[in-house]
């Protein structure tokens, strides 16, 4: 430095470059070399603090913060002088801390390779320049930091911007993860949330596999229990070696979970304090957002569920609703089944109903609703997606499908309830539903092939691959059963044949809810049904005790005019023999007295006939000719007969045994069979009357047949027929018929009724012949 | 002759068998009840007496009871529309019982057989 110029020269341009905008590097390197080309001296260099050996003098230089001017190396004590500081000991130099109020920023380091004697002048140079480094390193350090500060800020606010843009969880996790990366330069991540039910720390978001490592998880647990971040190294003996930062993420109290990042990106650096603080700011901006999103997704998850629940409800109350609209048992089926395959109802393809039968044990098909081919799905659906309407309205609308082949198959199976490897008997005796979504494995399939014929198997789940060529393994089906008051009663069997959606725990949990309700309906179904029936027949005996009141009222009104009219009618009848007695044979009037006194005696044998039906009288048994009997009955409808032209037919066979029996009674018999076709036939078409005899048991019969063209009885009557006070007739009091009944039962004999509906109607009167009696009288003793 | 008491209400039926048994050679004598009956006993003394049961003032069974105190071996028959009172022990004490008809060779035969003349 030798004269004023040259200082000026220096001084200008240390000011240029401190304010120059070049990178510092070059800026202090251009410093150094100016300060060297301006003293002259052989090196001039700037010693950073980090690379300054603690050990050494140069350290003690920096410490004790006061320069060191050394003129000749000679005098120089050499104290604590290291050896790779022994070059800086050249002829003559001067070392000049640089420092300010919180840290050192280094040593400035001017050798001569000669000895050199420094001026005041120089000295203050020296120091001046010092200051003017310093002053260049702190505003570059102070520049660095700020550009740091605003690349956090901006990463912090990258990372806002697309946390706060999603709230969907598995995004949010994401970009916390990766923001994260990218600003720690971390070569993994990892996220654990905890479950909230469980209380399980699970895993959410990973990126470079870290997760799979044992301790990553241990790491997880410890920080989410004490709620305490670590920063971890691991170096030296363990390989790989870790560096680990693990953060909590802490809301209002509350541990949500962590984060933990790992490794830097170039090997040899670790995570340092900055990092460490930048990721307890990371988590603390992250946590509530992490929560605010947990909520979001609870409460959508539970609004998602809660609008299902209400779904489901207000669907099944449609349902009942529509239930409710009958207590008819085959509509009340049809409704259920109809319900479970109709798309906005539980929307399977197929459902068939069983019913438990209690008298025998067993399991009948009652109905099954569904199509009978792929093709006729389409149709069926694409016609019901077109209608339109509520929920019970399409299924009141739809019509039973009596024709269908399904159902005429379903309608035709009877299971034993005993066949424990049926699914269908299993789901009565165990009462729960069954899933079966892999027929063909041991715990589905082979159970439903029922080896006693079960007609299910084959049509609907063990042959399906069979039948309908399809791989049954993509087949399932599932059973619920249908619970009445505190029993099974049934089992709904459904699939999805056509579709093939298979069927969720979630379809069954809501078809047994169903199928409750339904179970409920079905047995209130049975139950009216039952009632009905029940009440019906209540109906008709209580007209029958009402008809039986009135007519042993007229019964005993009869009695008594029976009585009254006993007297006139013997004194008529006893006249008229007197008069007969005196006509002479020629006389016409021989034969007005003789029906008179014919007429008398039926009279008198009807007034007989009643009492013995009131009193129960034993009859007057004697020996007597059907034949005989039956000419006698039709002689008083002759005259009739004739006129009205109805046809006769009499073919009494010569061989026909006598019988024991009451002559009136069985008169009164055939006179009122013989009336009864008289009056069906209203003047036209063919009595029959046949008299032959029959062998029974090797015992001889005689048997009568009466038989009109009268168009029959109406099946309906039929089994009242011989009902005592049973009449269809306005006119009659009811007693032809039972009347006939009493006495042919009291003759040991049978009454058969052979009815053509629309043609006519045969009666077939069997009686005993005396032998037969009396073996019978024997046996009987 | 025989003489027969018919003992009835009816007075068409009293005339038919005054008729019907005059005709068989018997002397028939008529009584509406039991009581008139009772007092016709011991004034016409019959061989034997028709008794219908159902009559008013006195029945056919009191009458019964009485006769039989009287003339415990006369012949009665007793009379009436239907058989129910064959069964009866209060009718036990009769000889033959009746049941009424418009063909009366039945009760003619009854008559004959109790007076011994078959």
């Amino acid at each position: 430095m030798s004269n004023l110029l040259n200082t000026y020269d220096l001084l200008k341009s240390i000011v240029q470059l401190s304010t120059s905008s070049m990178p510092i590097q070059v800026k202090l390197d251009q410093m150094l070399q100016s300060i060297s080309e301006a003293f002259q001296s052989s090196q001039c260099l700037l010693l950073k603090p980090e690379k300054i050996d603690k050990e050494g003098f140069l350290s003690r230089l920096l410490s004790e913060k006061k320069p060191l001017w050394v003129e000749d190396r000679s005098s120089l004590q050499k104290e604590n002088v290291l050896l790779e500081e022994e070059s800086l000991l050249s002829p003559a130099f001067a070392c000049i801390p640089l420092y300010d109020a919180m840290s050192s920023q280094g040593i400035l380091y001017i050798g001569f390779s000669r000895p050199h004697p420094f001026s005041s002048q120089e000295r203050d140079i020296l120091l001046l320049i010092g200051e003017a480094i310093g002053g260049v390193i702190r505003s570059d350090c102070l520049h660095q930091k700020s550009e740091e500060t605003l690349l956090e800020l901006a990463a912090l606010y990258e990372i806002e911007k697309t946390v706060t843009a999603t709230l969907k969880l598995e995004n949010l996790f994401e970009s916390i993860v990766s923001s994260g990366l990218k600003i720690l330069k971390a070569k993994g991540g990892v996220l654990r949330v905890e479950d909230r039910k469980t209380g399980e720390l699970k895993l959410k978001w990973s990126v470079g596999g870290y997760d799979q490592h044992p301790l990553d998880e241990k790491i997880a647990r410890k920080v989410f229990h004490t709620q305490v971040p670590l920063s971890l190294d691991s170096s030296g003996e363990e390989k790989p070696s870790f560096s680990i930062l693990c953060a909590p993420f802490v809301s209002k109290g509350k541990v949500l979970g962590t984060l933990t990042f790992y490794d830097k990106d170039s090997d040899s650096q670790k995570f340092d304090e900055k990092d460490f603080q930048f990721l307890l700011m990371m988590v603390n901006q992250m946590s509530c957002t992490i929560e605010n999103a947990l909520i979001h997704h609870e409460t959508s998850e539970m609004a998602c569920n809660h609008e299902k629940t209400v779904k489901e409800l207000s669907t099944l109350c449609e349902l009942n609703k529509t239930l409710l609209t009958t207590v008819n048992f085959e509509q009340i089926i049809h409704m259920t089944l109809a319900a479970i395959t109709i798309g906005d109802g539980l929307g399977f393809n197929r459902a068939m109903l069983f019913l438990v039968n209690e008298k025998s044990n067993t399991l009948d098909g009652t109905m099954a609703v569904g199509p009978d081919s792929a093709e006729e799905a389409g149709k069926i659906w694409s016609a019901l997606s077109q209608r339109k309407g509520n929920l019970s309205d399409l299924i009141t609308q739809l019509s039973p499908e009596g024709h269908s082949n399904l159902n005429a198959i379903v309608k035709g199976i009877q299971i034993p309830l005993e066949q424990e490897q049926c699914i269908l008997s299993r789901t009565v005796l165990e009462g729960r539903p069954f899933n079966i979504r892999f027929p063909q494995s041991k715990e589905g399939w082979l159970q439903t092939r029922c080896e006693r014929g079960c007609h299910l198997g084959s049509e609907v789940g063990c042959y399906v691959s069979e039948h309908l060529s399809r791989d049954p393994r993509v087949y399932s089906f599932a059973t619920v059963p249908l619970w009445g008051k505190g029993r099974v009663i049934g089992v709904i069997l459904v699939d999805n044949l056509y579709n093939q959606i298979s069927i969720t725990d979630e379809d069954i949990r809501f078809l047994g809810m169903f199928s409750n309700q339904a179970g409920l309906a079905i047995e209130n179904a049975i139950l009216y049904r039952h009632l009905e029936e029940v009440h019906q027949e209540l109906k008709e005996t209580q007209n029958l005790l009402i008809h039986r009141e009135k007519m042993a009222a007229l019964g005993e009104l009869s009695n008594s005019i029976a009585h009254e009219i006993k007297n006139p009618l013997v004194s008529i009848g006893g006249f008229a023999r007197r008069l007969y007695r005196t006509i002479p044979d020629d006389a016409p009037e021989k034969r007005y007295t003789q029906t008179i006194m014919v007429e008398v005696a039926r009279l008198e044998g009807i007034l007989t006939d009643i009492y013995h039906y009131t009193h129960d009288e034993s009859s007057a048994f004697k020996e007597c000719d059907l034949r005989k009997i039956l000419e006698d009955s039709l002689s008083l409808f002759q005259e009739r007969i004739d006129v009205e032209g109805l046809e006769l037919v009499q073919e009494y066979s010569e061989e026909v045994p006598q019988i024991n029996g009451d002559y009136h009674q069985l008169r009164q018999v055939f006179f009122n069979l013989i009336n009864n076709a008289y009056q069906a036939m209203k003047g036209q078409g063919t009595l029959s009357l046949r008299l032959h005899s029959i062998a029974k048991n090797g015992a001889p019969y005689a048997q009568v047949e009466v038989e009109d063209t009268g168009g029959g009885i109406d099946p309906e009557n039929l089994h009242n027929i011989f009902n005592p006070f049973y009449t269809t007739k306005d006119s009659s009091l009811g007693l032809g018929l039972p009347i006939i009944h009493k006495i042919i039962t009291s003759h040991r004999g049978q009454i058969e009724v052979d009815n053509q509906p629309g043609t006519g109607v045969k009666f077939i009167v069997t009686l005993p012949s005396p032998e037969k009696e009396k073996e019978n009288g024997l046996k009987g003793s | 002759m025989k003489k027969i008491l018919v003992v009835d209400d009816e007075e068409s039926i009293r005339f038919l068998y005054k008729e019907e048994l005059e005709e068989e050679g018997y002397l028939v004598e008529c009584a509406q009840n039991g009581k008139e009956a009772l007092e016709k006993l011991s004034l016409f003394k019959p061989d034997l007496i028709s008794l219908d049961i159902k009559m008013p003032v006195m029945d056919g069974i009191e009458a019964l009871k009485r006769i039989r105190e009287i003339e415990r071996r006369l012949p009665v028959i007793l009379c009436s529309a239907y058989g129910e009172y064959k069964q009866d022990l209060t009718t036990w004490a009769s000889d033959a019982y009746v049941v009424k008809c418009a063909d009366l060779s039945n009760f003619k035969s009854t008559i004959r057989k109790l007076l011994g003349l078959s």
